[in-house]
């Protein structure tokens, strides 16, 4: 197995987002494990990470939580996207490509003209 | 906007009850499930599945807390429990607490209420634009009357010229007028000024325009710019009022302006005019004559000049000017001149007895400051036991150290509230007191920067009260621990302090009683002077009939107003009740404005020496026994001396003394002589003196002796008359009779000073007695705090001691024998304490000469007394716990101990 990476600051509340904005609304269970899948198990998730992050989500008001039943009928608590968090999510990811696409032009190698 | 809405809602949350802890349990518990369960669904054995959703789910305890850390503000969360924990901690010392927070309560609260007051009336820059640049001029000479002469227009012009540093000089005469608004006359105080008084003040008008050039000189219409006060006032702020006119001394005035809010100095004035509302201020006496002083000055100092350099020059111009007229100015009189800031002449008054107040107010903050940093010190040493515990428990130092800055704070802040309650009262009552004696005392108010300084000085205390406890060094917790399961009785280092602190507020108590005793002896010497006069049961009602301009049109007028003046004297004599009415002019226990010189016949005069100066009053033949003065020798003055007999005078014993000695003045004669009779309508001729009557203290209690000269009312010319109305009893009811009767003869006279005599003479003890009461309650507030520090500390060290007292109480000392070793004890320290304050008054007592009277700074009886009281009341503080001491049971205490 090779050593998972820690999550980039700033970048976790971006990915919790777009999964909400992509599956809908999702227990912290759900939300961990497709973070974990997108990034191809390089990444991980514990507790201490992703729960402090949803509560901060929950209180900008981009999050909303809710009490309800699990796949396997349990009791969990799933979080959904709210209007404000979608401007969010497009606020968001519009910057970061800014900042990859910026980062990017750094990095190539310029050719000479 | 989204982390103003988080950071809203973490501080929101801070202050909720903590969230349910097993909502987040809960959810941590179903992720477990769902990991687990999934792993299982891969095939992992069920322990395995568990173990390995463990492991990603890392400390379930530290993702707990960091929740819970994201869902507070951690800091702040801390500072409430400090708060919470100081808060129970104080409760469970309610004595304690009261204590503190009333001591700094009141002693914040005075200092902030006195700061407030100096800041208004002498700290403030003045609202005048360029206010700094302000200067006022100021002639004096030695003797009664010479404190300050004002200015002659001759003078007036060589400053001018001779003095280019000051870039504008303008002329401000003090004047009376008589005022006639509708129905009402009245006599009001105003102020004659030139044109270019509006540029050198920095004033402007709020409505209207200021004075120009054209309004200078004479031949121009009288126009007048009101007084912001005057203006809201009489008008109930009223625009409208500009360009109306007013009846001033029986010519009509135009309103053209209203003046900017500003304290008003030299004098009083509800309206400005130019100069040529009184023909007087125009007339060549007044232009030429160079004793004629009737103006003041105000001067704006030239830029870049300094108010040294302006000094020098004037001192100069002066000097030059006494050269050529040796005769204006005597030698013996030692006439100066004085250039002074505005603002500082204008706080002269009031300055010594704020400083005083402060002075006093900062000793009781000292004194309420070491108290309660006693106090803390020996709560400290009983929480001892309790710190060690939390110390142990892992409360690092500095975690101890901020539960104490947080418990001094809120204590200290309780005493700042208390104290904020404390000077709104006391700034109302100041600025009401110093409206005696300065100008500004409008200006005195509680805002921004007297709030900031009350919680500067608050902060300040707390600070240092939480650095005079004791905390062990980082890294010595452990010995500490140990050390404070014992009783600390042998720490030196502690006692040392509390004891100085004792012996400095025992020494400042000293100081402070001191000044009260010096104040309230002044105030009783003076309350016991005679006045000279009767004072109870005698009414005095001044009614003017006569307008400045009629009383200098020659004797005319007079001779007329003199015939009404008796019909009313009758009438008001006819008034059931009253006993005997007199007239005179000024009235008793007023001081007269008119003084001259005075010579007697057959009496050479000695050579270096000045003439005496008296002053000018008139009498009615009735006037000495209404009022009560006694004739010493010779005959009151008879119906028959009027206009057109032989003018006569009475003197007081004081100028009888001075020009006669030891013989008899009946008989001999005397004249007014001098520079001043000229502008006057007084003649210099030979007079016959028939009477001596007793002194009076016309000019004040404190005043020093006047020597009088009065005159018959109807023989010269009086300016106004008063009646003085005695009666059997119950003279104050007999007012409205009185007044109702003047009423009948004057409809248009103004009535002024309807007022008892006893009522005056109260006036002149009035700011001495507040004077006295302040200090004298700022000393007993600081001894008794001081006494309850010292009986504190004392009954600190009899707790210490307990054991010592049982060895000693075992081994043979009886009840008698411990309370004397304690009292000795706390005698030790007032002694020093008493010693070091008498010596500071010593050395202080000449600051408060000035407000002194009739005692001196070092009197010994009153220090003697303070000496005695201090003790008293510090003994009877030592008595609660020598009495304990000798209660102690050896049994008990050497079995527990």
């Amino acid at each position: 197995m090779s050593p998972k990476r820690d999550i980039q600051p700033g970048t976790l509340a971006l990915m919790i987002l777009k999964t909400l904005d992509v599956l809908g609304p999702l227990h912290g269970y759900g939300i961990a494990r497709r973070i974990e899948e997108t990034s191809r198990n390089q990444l991980s998730l514990n507790y201490g990470t992703l729960y402090p992050a949803l509560l901060r989500l929950e209180q900008e008001g981009c999050i909303k939580a809710e009490w309800g039943p699990s796949e396997n009928n349990r009791r969990a608590k799933f979080y959904g996207l709210t209007s404000a968090g979608r401007k969010q999510l497009a606020r968001e990811a519009r910057d970061w490509h800014r900042t990859t696409d910026l980062i990017a032009a750094f990095l190539t190698p310029r050719r000479e003209a | 906007m989204g982390v103003l809405r988080q950071w809203w809602t973490r501080l929101v949350e801070t202050f909720r009850p903590s969230p349910d802890q097993g909502d987040l349990q809960a959810e941590f518990a179903a992720h477990l499930e769902m990991e687990t369960a999934e792993n299982l669904r891969r095939g992992m054995d069920p322990a395995a599945a568990r173990q390995a959703a463990l492991r990603t789910a890392g400390g379930l305890t530290q993702a707990a807390e960091a929740v819970h850390d994201q869902r507070g503000i951690p800091w702040l969360e801390a500072v409430i429990a400090d708060l919470r924990f100081a808060l129970r901690s104080l409760r469970r010392a309610p004595a304690f607490t009261l204590t503190v927070v009333l001591t700094l309560g009141l002693g914040i609260g005075a200092n902030t209420a006195i700061f407030s007051a100096v800041r208004g009336a002498l700290l403030k820059p003045l609202p005048h634009r360029d206010g700094d640049r302000l200067l006022y001029l100021r002639q004096s000479r030695d003797g009664p009357g010479g404190a300050n002469l004002s200015f002659s227009v001759p003078e007036v012009q060589e400053i001018r010229e001779g003095a280019p540093l000051l870039s504008q000089i303008a002329q401000h005469s003090s004047w009376t007028v008589t005022w006639r608004d509708r129905d009402v006359t009245e006599r009001v105080d105003v102020a004659l000024v030139t044109s270019n008084w509006f540029d050198v003040m920095g004033l402007g008008v709020i409505a209207g325009r200021t004075m120009t050039t054209t309004d200078d000189g004479p031949g121009v219409p009288v126009v007048a710019v009101l007084t912001h006060a005057a203006w809201k006032r009489r008008f109930g702020a009223d625009t409208a009022i500009i360009g109306k006119r007013l009846q001033v001394d029986g010519q009509a005035a135009t309103v053209i302006g209203v003046l900017e809010p500003a304290p008003f100095f030299p004098g009083q004035a509800d309206a400005l005019f130019n100069m040529v509302a009184s023909p007087h201020h125009l007339s060549a006496s007044m232009l030429n004559d160079r004793a004629h002083r009737m103006t003041e000055l105000v001067a704006r100092l030239a830029d870049s000049a300094t108010v040294a350099a302006a000094r020098r020059q004037v001192s100069d111009v002066y000097a030059q000017a006494q050269r050529g007229f040796p005769v204006a100015y005597p030698t013996e009189s030692h006439y100066r001149v004085a250039v002074l800031p505005f603002r500082s002449v204008m706080g002269e008054r009031a300055g010594l007895t704020l400083g005083l107040l402060m002075a006093a107010a900062a000793f009781v903050l000292v004194i309420a400051v070491a108290n309660v940093t006693n106090l803390t010190l020996m709560r400290g040493v009983r929480r001892e036991h309790e710190l060690a515990v939390r110390a142990s428990l892992g409360a690092g130092v500095a975690r101890l150290r901020r539960l104490l800055i947080v418990e001094n704070l809120l204590l200290v802040l309780a005493g700042a509230a208390l104290g904020a309650v404390v000077a709104v009262g006391g700034t109302r009552m100041l600025a009401e007191f110093v409206a005696r004696s300065s100008p500004r005392a409008a200006e005195i108010r509680l805002d921004a920067t007297t709030f900031a300084f009350a919680l500067g000085l608050a902060l300040l205390v707390a600070l240092v009260l939480s650095f005079a406890a004791r905390l062990p060094r980082e890294g010595r917790v452990a010995s500490w621990i140990l050390a404070g399961g014992h009783r600390a009785s042998g720490n030196r280092g502690r006692s040392r302090t509390q004891r100085t602190l004792v012996v400095v507020q025992v020494a400042v108590s000293v100081v402070l009683l001191a000044g009260a005793g010096l104040l309230t002896q002044t105030m009783m010497r003076l309350s016991a002077v005679s006045s000279g006069l009767r004072t109870e049961e005698v009414l005095s009602v001044t009614v003017p009939l006569l307008t400045t301009p009629q009383l200098l049109a020659g004797p005319a007028p007079d001779i007329a107003a003199k015939i009404r003046y008796e019909e009313m004297r009758r009438a008001i004599a006819a008034v059931p009740g009253v006993g005997e009415v007199g007239l005179g002019s000024p009235g008793p226990l007023r001081s007269s404005t008119l003084r001259f010189d005075v010579k007697a016949e057959g009496i050479a005069d000695v050579p270096g020496m000045s003439r005496p100066k008296a002053e000018l009053r008139t009498a009615s033949p009735e006037f000495f026994r209404a009022a009560g003065i006694p004739m010493v020798a010779g005959r009151p003055f008879a119906a028959t001396d009027r206009r057109g007999t032989a003018p006569v005078v009475i003197i007081n014993a004081a100028l009888a003394q001075r020009l006669f000695g030891d013989s008899d003045p009946v008989g001999r004669s005397i004249a007014w002589a001098g520079d001043l009779l000229r502008f006057t309508p007084f003649s210099g001729e030979w007079r016959q003196v028939v009477g001596v009557v007793g002194n009076t203290q016309d000019g004040g209690l404190d005043a020093a002796q006047a020597l009088v000269v009065y005159h018959p009312f109807n023989q010269v010319l009086a300016i106004s008359g008063t009646f003085v109305v005695r009666a059997d009893s119950g003279v104050a009811q007999l007012a409205p009779a009185v007044t109702h009767v003047v009423r009948r003869y004057a409809p248009d006279a103004p009535i002024e000073a309807v007022t008892t005599i006893a009522q005056l003479r109260d006036q002149s003890v009035a700011p001495r007695r507040l004077n006295a009461s302040l200090i004298a309650s700022f000393g007993l507030l600081a001894a008794l705090i001081a006494a309850v520090g010292i009986g504190g500390v004392l009954a600190f060290s009899v707790s210490a001691r307990t054991v010592e007292i049982g060895i000693r109480m075992s081994l043979g000392a009886d009840a008698g024998r411990v309370r004397r070793m304690i009292l000795a004890e706390g005698v030790r320290l007032m002694g020093a304490g008493v010693v070091i304050g008498l010596t500071a008054t010593w050395f202080a007592a000449g600051l408060i000469r000035e407000l002194l009277w009739g005692v001196a700074p070092r009197d010994p009886l009153t220090l003697g007394i303070v000496a005695v009281a201090m003790t008293g009341v510090g003994l009877a503080a030592c008595w609660i716990p020598a009495a304990r001491a000798a209660r102690v049971n050896p049994v008990m205490t050497l079995r527990n101990g």
